[in-house]
């Protein structure tokens, strides 16, 4: 039986639930208690081997569903807040709104491109063709896009090409193309771009993940890892010098 | 804001429905009412809703009362013998294999499997899974508590709490 006074903190203790002060009060007990010291050992050890079952990740026609229909059910929305921003610019006169409402769904893009890195190594889905070889995973894409990704290995500048996976992105099924770095995994997300053709970077960073947005040759190109902010400037020079 | 969330709303479904076909019923259900309602939600409550939205979905679907029928009879799995020498962790590892792990949380009470699903796979804290399964934060904190020791006993840890006390 483990202690009654740690009856309940062992538990929160597990959870991350405790304060700072707290976890240092358990922490002193555990050094010294067996008992207590198994039980928290047993508890974590449960939640490793929960977390090692299967992920249930969702069927790829429900997930082609529920996009069809947020499409749908954003749409009008958009409508009306694009008439509205045409409203203001013309009572304006000014171009600065659309601006705003361009960074808006910039900031939306690049919330989805985190969450989609997120996911595919949460999920264990990071890949849908592994190879490293450039000549196998561009024609994997081939009849599962309607446009063709440029994929090139840069294992030469220290950035091995791992892969790639059919991803989802601003409403539409995106190419994701797997870089490693070290431990770090580095997701691009290639989408095609009707308008620019220029170099346009963005950079940014969201929850910790840092994120460089560029357009090349009507493509657009989203890198994102938690990789350090010097290391993926690298890489994004790197594949955009390629 | 539902999109990013579409693989948790599945995987938490597919742990309370234990099957592929209700699961996916329930997510596309309460995905459509999460666009239609909680569209302007920050992304941060974002998963918690859809949580509580699919949670809400399944049991208005099936009457609380068909849920706990259909519940698998409670079986004590049979436990092995164990290298003593090893370390908790290791000993679980050496009996266990990934196919016994789900098999023993299915067979977890839905109560106490779907706060372990939440607070283990998807690392949701106290106050979110509250919030989710509409309860105080004490009934999360004891079913995570109970649920760990059932789960501890169903696995046949040496030192569950119940050969302890």
């Amino acid at each position: 039986m483990m202690c009654p006074r740690f009856d309940r903190e062992l538990e929160l203790y597990v959870d991350h639930e405790l304060d700072a002060d707290a976890v240092v009060t358990v922490r002193t007990h555990l050094a010294g208690c067996l008992t207590c010291r198994t039980h928290v050992a047993e508890r974590e050890a449960l939640g490793r081997l929960i977390r090692s079952t299967t992920y249930h990740s969702a069927p790829d026609r429900l997930r082609a569903s529920i996009a069809s229909r947020a499409a749908r059910s954003t749409a009008p929305r958009l409508l009306m807040r694009w008439a509205a921003a045409a409203a203001l610019v013309l009572a304006v006169g000014g171009a600065v709104t659309m601006v705003r409402f361009a960074d808006a769904r910039e900031a939306a893009i690049a919330g989805d491109v985190v969450d989609g890195h997120v996911r595919s190594l949460m999920a264990d889905h990071l890949f849908d063709v592994r190879s490293t070889d450039q000549h196998t995973v561009k024609p994997w894409f081939l009849g599962k896009l309607d446009f063709a990704p440029p994929v090139v290995d840069l294992a030469t500048s220290g950035f091995p090409l791992v892969g790639g996976r059919l991803d989802y992105l601003a409403g539409r099924p995106a190419a994701a193309l797997v870089y490693q770095r070290q431990k770090h995994t580095i997701n691009v997300f290639v989408l095609p771009n009707g308008t620019a053709s220029s170099l346009s970077v963005g950079n940014r960073t969201i929850r910790g993940f840092h994120l460089r947005q560029w357009s090349r040759d009507g493509m657009r190109f989203w890198a994102v890892s938690d990789l350090n902010d010097a290391e993926l400037s690298e890489f994004a020079r790197a594949l955009q010098g390629s | 804001m539902v999109l990013p969330h579409v693989d948790a709303a599945f995987n938490y479904a597919r742990w309370l429905t234990r099957n592929d076909a209700d699961a996916e019923d329930v997510v596309q259900d309460a995905c459509v009412r999460a666009i239609r309602f909680f569209g302007s939600l920050r992304d941060d409550d974002a998963r918690a809703w859809l949580f509580a939205i699919v949670r809400n979905t399944w049991y208005t679907r099936v009457s609380r009362r068909d849920v706990l029928r259909n519940e698998a009879p409670l079986s004590s799995a049979r436990a092995e013998p164990v290298d003593a020498a090893l370390d908790p962790e290791a000993q679980l590892l050496q009996q266990h294999t990934v196919e016994r792990v789900r098999t023993a949380l299915e067979q977890l009470p839905l109560d106490f499997r779907e706060v372990m699903i939440l607070r283990e796979i998807e690392g949701l804290t106290y106050k979110e899974i509250a919030a989710v399964i509409g309860a105080p934060i004490g009934t999360v904190m004891s079913r995570l508590a109970r649920g760990r020791e059932r789960l501890l006993a169903l696995l046949g840890a040496k030192t569950s709490v119940e050969t302890l006390s």
